[in-house]
């Protein structure tokens, strides 16, 4: 009986196109600002490394003395200073870790093929790579003796290799990072695809670095931070090695944990340090806290998606709901219309249950073109933002997903809609329309 | 075939009570060709709708084919309509977006038979009114005769053991008219049971049983001479009506 739905459906469209036009549009304008935002808040919310992200902690350390706060929910700084983050990388306790901070060069070739590009760069661990997925296109991670001996090593995302290097597999080419003369161990494609997961501090839908080098060349070559510092204690800073030795927080560290046990004995290691620690002075307070948040906590902790996004979604389904308020008043009168129609059907076998849903078939179909429809004013609504806002261009996508939630969102909206014109159109009397019809 | 014992029905309003139909009580044979008159409001439409389970009644009972239908719900009743009862209306009613095929295959599809048996049946239904060849036709295409034709068509192409048809010829001309009552005839003598609701004493004397409406009662034909007779008419008894 489906197929019969969908003919009957078919012609009654045909007999009222005008009126089909109108709702599939008000439909199509509902979905297509619903599954704009939507959409949007898709992408901001989405798991970035859904492989691996129960596995990826995010370390915070309460290293502040007793009475001093934190402007975070729980009271811990997001970084860590850099000489924690030195003796965790070099304890290395974790299955993978990486210490990390956002720095920035003018990056040129030393010649006058290229004028110097002035852009971030990531000082972090070789293990970095493994751990957040990045896929190389040539080479490799630069080796644990280079990471150890501080030695000049980079890795370049592969728009950056081929502005400087055009096609050509560049391993083993030198690159300049202002004055500091670099070799290029490995080309990756981009560590991540909207949200800059790992260091949320400067914009979490920046697009990632495109430079990244050892860790232990901050120190060495004195690498000022490009993102945030923040400290608690009234100190003496004026050196660089001052600097590294501080109670500033401006580090961010990911560990790899790959089970349970692996994050047990992580925690116990953790306490340990601690305690460590409060002997000679630092983490001074009776229950010093630490964190470890996995990628999806890390994103909810730190408002990946604020509460404005959230809002406008809310109110884009409260617009759907205007629109299909328009609908059923449309589909109402349009059933009505029918009814003599349907009291000759009823009167040759169909029983309210057949004509309840072939007037819910037809509610569908029309859920479904406006569904259709509605997808590519989505796409036209969410080029504009792309066009409008850079800071949205990786977030203003419709993915899979999407693409087909948005049929779906639009048949259930217009079925949800005409469920009551249907209702009422079937209870009708037959033996009344076929005497007046 | 058809048995109904103290059938009423009450129609409330606010207001007013009205008794369409009160203690009605009839049998209807397998085989039997009634024609139902009486005067305009007296109950016959209302009869017809019960008969054809598209009203409930008030109280009373009713059965058809020994099922009794007061105690079905509506799934069930239309899908008994369906199954054994035949529809043709004074306005045709048929649905103007259909061709005849379509319209003529509306009970079919309702009873879900496969598509080439339905393909057999609506073209032997169309042959049998004349309308063979207009399959593709849209009954706006069609005169007020030819399209009761097709309505005749789709209440036979279910193969209906009831024919309920309501003033079949009040919307025609004469000729037209006695095509119609013609196919009725020969509908009946093929074995089906056709009780016809009409204003006109000429088609009515035409049926071997008539029965007449009034107050929503069957008229007490013993009034007029002796017990009820199969063989009475609607004009006979009108004018025995006349002359008490």
């Amino acid at each position: 009986m489906l197929w019969y739905y969908v003919d009957l459906s078919w012609r009654s469209f045909k007999r009222t196109p005008l009126v089909s036009a109108l709702m599939v549009i008000a439909i199509a304008i509902g979905i297509g600002i619903t599954m704009t935002t939507l959409s949007v808040y898709h992408m901001m919310s989405a798991d970035p490394i859904p492989s691996k992200s129960e596995q990826l902690f995010a370390l915070q350390l309460q290293t502040m003395d007793e009475g001093e706060g934190w402007f975070t929910k729980d009271d811990i700084p997001y970084q860590l200073t850099f000489k924690d983050a030195q003796r965790l990388m070099t304890d290395a306790k974790g299955d993978a870790q990486a210490a990390m901070v956002r720095t920035g060069f003018a990056v040129h070739l030393g010649d006058e093929s290229n004028a110097p590009k002035l852009m971030d760069a990531r000082a972090t661990g070789r293990d970095f790579f493994s751990m957040f997925n990045a896929q190389f296109i040539h080479g490799g991670p630069w080796s644990q003796s280079d990471e150890d001996n501080a030695v000049n090593k980079v890795v370049l995302e592969r728009s950056l290799s081929e502005e400087l290097f055009g096609e050509t597999n560049p391993v083993g080419k030198t690159v300049f990072l202002d004055k500091f003369l670099f070799e290029v161990v490995g080309v990756i494609e981009p560590v991540t695809e909207h949200t800059k997961y790992y260091d949320l501090n400067n914009g979490s839908f920046k697009r990632p670095e495109r430079v990244f080098y050892p860790f232990s060349l901050v120190k060495e070559l004195e690498i000022g931070t490009w993102g945030n510092s923040n400290g608690w204690k009234r100190e003496m800073v004026t050196t660089f090695k001052q600097r590294l030795d501080s109670e500033i927080v401006w580090i961010q560290y990911w560990v790899q944990l790959d089970s349970p046990e692996s994050k047990a004995n992580y925690e116990q290691y953790l306490k340990g340090y601690i305690q460590e620690q409060q002997k000679i002075g630092r983490f001074a307070r009776k229950e010093p806290k630490y964190s470890l948040r996995d990628v999806n906590q890390w994103m909810e902790y730190n408002e990946v998606v604020s509460e404005d996004n959230k809002i406008l979604v809310l109110l884009s389904f409260m617009f759907l709901a205007v629109c299909l308020a328009n609908i059923l008043g449309l589909l109402l009168a349009k059933f009505m219309r029918r009814a003599p129609e349907v009291g000759v059907r009823r009167a040759l076998g169909a029983s309210k249950t057949q004509v309840f849903f072939q007037h819910l078939v037809e509610v569908g179909l029309l859920g479904l073109f406006g569904g259709l429809l509605g997808i590519l004013l989505a796409q036209l609504c969410l080029w504009g933002v792309r066009e409008s806002y850079s800071y949205y261009s990786a977030l203003a996508k419709m993915d899979f997903l999407m693409l087909a939630s948005a049929p779906i969102i639009a048949i259930v909206a217009c079925i949800l809609a005409g469920l009551l014109p249907a209702w009422q159109v079937c209870r009708t009397n037959p033996a009344y329309y076929l005497k007046t019809q | 075939m058809i048995k109904m014992n103290n059938i009423n029905k009450v129609y409330q309003t606010e207001m007013v009570q009205t008794h369409a139909l009160r203690d009605f009580n009839l049998e209807v044979e397998q085989g039997e060709f009634i024609a139902v008159t009486g005067p305009s409001g007296s109950g016959k439409t209302t009869f017809l709708n019960i008969a054809g389970m598209l009203e409930p009644f008030s109280s009373g009972t009713y059965e058809l084919d020994g099922i009794d239908v007061g105690k079905l719900n509506d799934n069930q009743r239309a899908d008994l309509r369906n199954q054994k009862i035949g529809f043709i209306f004074q306005g045709f009613n048929l649905i103007p977006d259909l061709n005849l095929y379509e319209n003529v295959e509306v009970p079919l599809r309702y009873r879900g038979i496969k598509s080439a048996e339905r393909r057999k049946r609506i073209e032997r239904c169309l042959e049998l009114v004349g309308l063979g060849a207009r399959a593709k036709h849209l009954p706006q295409q069609l005169s007020g005769g030819q399209q009761q034709r097709v309505a005749i068509a789709r209440a036979l192409a279910g193969e209906p053991r009831f024919l309920l048809a309501d003033e079949p010829t009040g919307n025609l001309d004469s000729l037209m008219a006695r095509q119609v009552m013609e196919i009725l005839e020969e509908i009946n003598r093929e074995g089906a049971t056709i009780v016809m609701v009409t204003h006109d004493p000429e088609l009515a004397r035409r049926a071997p049983r008539n029965i007449q409406v009034v107050d929503g009662q069957l008229a007490d034909f013993s009034l007029y001479q002796g017990a009820p007779n199969k063989e009475q008419t609607a004009g006979d008894i009108a004018a025995r009506a006349a002359e008490a």
